[in-house]
């Protein structure tokens, strides 16, 4: 039995991956789930094989709810966007259905999928490391717990990277999420967070001052009286995006 | 002022000082013919051009600080002749002081003072006339670039809006939504055909110049929100309040839309659970105020005022009646408002 999980916010949407997917007798529709959130929640209690994720919906997006899971199931993407697809490729999407789709393009998927389940030794396994297309985004989604928190990035002071995490640091707190420095400096605002070390990138607006420190070297000083180190490829970069 | 009359101001620029040396070198060659000696005439035509180009300027100084309107127009003939009658007079008293050797030359000024007053008159009403036409004609080219600036931005605003309401994320989901009910529920899905098609047509024939009445607009409002009670289901709540006799009020097309729009926006898509979007009208003195309240989520949604595309709506009602007061909206909480007034003529 092969076990699934629809999330999409229209019921009539839900619906009609529900009729097509009655064809096929060895899948089971364990929920159908209408935002985001539900379906993380849905997604760490069953533990499902595949998901039908929808893009746009309210609260957070279909791949904001993907970044959140540490083992994310085989996706199939349905939506009325076109223009996620690429995006959609690059989080390992086992298919990308955009609405309205016909049954024969929704078995198409299905088998695609059911070829990759048949050649699980094959298939390499789901990447651990997903490196989403850096899309500019003014929000982050973390995982707080079993719940599910949206900060603005012009909230967060810095980043800090710890392996394959990357530590936020808010005024309100520390947050733990899993990606990498790269596709995060990619995401960002270059004119508003520079990344002035391997492991920091800084919220431009919160530098109250910098000083020297050994050589080659600087610090600077945050508005929450944090000192981050900065490298000198760093200290030539702040250099040029403030202006110095 | 006079200036602009010019289509190279620089050029223009040079005007009165040019006057002046040719006025100048004619009363020069003129009192040379009456029979003056050199420096006499020379001295008398100096000082008459400096005169000259001293009263031109200041015409031609105030006439572009201030325009005489209708009911002051003698202005444009009186201050001419004052300053004509000033620099004459002042042009004989020097003159006077400075030759008061020679009778035959101040004979020459008494008998000539007339002729001076009436010329150097002319020629300055005749200026300030013309600084006064050259500024009616610059005003008139800059309405007429504002008028096509405003044509264009209206056809702008008119092609983003047809862009918008044909959003294809918008179209495609709904015809998901028909995919669905075909089959499990023909008649629905048949019932939904008719709405987008209904929908659509009044989309494409909509212009923005012409008024409509306050129940077209709301009829137009209701397919819309249908087709998203459709695809949303018992979602949706809509909540339409319009005091009675409103309903032949004439309004200009595409303002309450993106309205609604934007309350479905921010309310349907940001929310989970049941949302209720709530459209009121009513008279108020010389106008009609129309309401639409939305709940939305702050935290998904950050508080950036406009951040809830309501600039185009308040740009349209600028190009319309040239106010900037008539759009206002704010957060309360986890609802949001947005409180269009448009005026009535009667």
């Amino acid at each position: 039995m092969i076990r699934t999980i629809i999330i999409d916010d229209e019921p009539l949407a839900a619906g009609i991956v529900q009729e097509y997917l009655a064809d096929f007798a060895q899948f089971q529709v364990l929920e159908v789930c209408q935002d985001g959130f539900q379906g993380m929640k849905a997604i760490q209690q069953h533990k499902p094989d595949l998901i039908f994720l929808d893009v746009q919906m309210p609260k957070i997006t279909g791949f904001e709810m993907l970044e959140l899971l540490d083992e994310p199931p085989a996706v199939i993407f349905t939506t009325a966007f076109d223009q996620y697809a690429l995006k959609a490729f690059d989080a390992k999407a086992m298919d990308y259905l955009l609405k309205p789709f016909s049954q024969a393009r929704f078995k198409q998927a299905i088998d695609r999928f059911l070829d990759s389940v048949g050649n699980e030794n094959k298939a390499e396994a789901p990447d651990s490391e997903r490196n989403l297309l850096a899309e500019k985004s003014n929000r982050l989604v973390v995982r707080v717990k079993n719940d599910i928190k949206i900060i603005p990035v012009q909230e967060v002071n810095f980043f800090e990277a710890e392996d394959d995490y990357v530590t936020i640091h808010t005024s309100g707190g520390k947050y733990l999420k899993k990606m990498t420095m790269k596709t995060l400096e990619e995401s960002l605002d270059a004119g508003k967070f520079a990344r002035v070390h391997r492991s920091f990138i800084i919220n431009l607006n919160g530098i109250t001052g910098i000083e020297p420190y050994e050589r080659d070297a600087y610090l600077v000083k945050l508005r929450g009286g944090e000192r981050i180190p900065v490298s000198k490829t760093g200290y030539a970069r702040l250099r040029q995006v403030l202006g110095l | 002022m006079l200036f602009n009359a010019f289509s190279n101001p620089k050029t223009g620029k040079w005007i009165i000082p040019g006057t002046g040396i040719v006025w100048f070198l004619g009363c020069f060659l003129l009192q040379i013919q009456q029979g003056l000696e050199i420096e006499t005439a020379a001295a008398d035509s100096l000082v008459f051009g400096v005169i000259v180009i001293v009263s031109l300027s200041v015409i031609q100084s105030m006439f572009s600080y201030f325009l005489p309107k209708k009911e002051n127009l003698g202005q444009l003939v009186g201050i001419p002749l004052m300053l004509s009658v000033l620099g004459v007079v002042a042009h004989r008293y020097l003159l006077s002081w400075w030759f008061s050797e020679e009778s035959e030359y101040l004979d020459f000024l008494r008998s000539t003072f007339y002729l001076r007053l009436a010329v150097l008159a002319g020629v300055e009403v005749l200026s300030a006339v013309l600084a006064l036409l050259a500024s009616k004609l610059q005003d008139q080219e800059q309405l007429n670039q504002r008028e096509s600036q405003m044509l264009q931005l209206s056809k702008d605003a008119e092609l983003a809006q047809l862009r918008q309401q044909l959003q294809p994320h918008f179209l495609f989901n709904s015809l998901n939504s028909i995919n669905a009910l075909v089959g499990s529920q023909p008649q629905k899905a048949r019932e939904m055909v008719l709405q987008l098609s209904e929908f659509l047509r009044g989309t494409i024939r909509r212009d923005s110049q012409s008024w409509i009445s306050l129940s077209e607009e709301l009829n137009y409002l209701r397919m819309y929100l249908d087709i998203e009670r459709v695809r949303f289901g018992h979602r949706l709540l809509v909540d339409f309040q319009v005091e009675e006799g409103a309903e032949a009020v004439k309004l200009p097309q595409l303002l309450i839309q993106p309205l609604v729009e934007n309350a479905i926006k921010h309310g349907l898509y940001g929310l989970t659970g049941e949302v209720k979007i709530e459209v009121s009208g009513k008279r108020e003195g010389n106008y009609f105020v129309l309401e639409v309240k939305n709940p939305f989520d702050p935290e998904s949604t950050p508080a950036e005022g406009t951040g809830f595309g309501l600039s185009s709506v308040g740009r349209r009602l600028f190009l319309l009646f040239g106010r900037t007061d008539l759009l206002e909206s704010g957060a309360d909480g986890t609802q949001f408002k947005v409180k269009l007034k448009i005026p009535q003529f009667q």
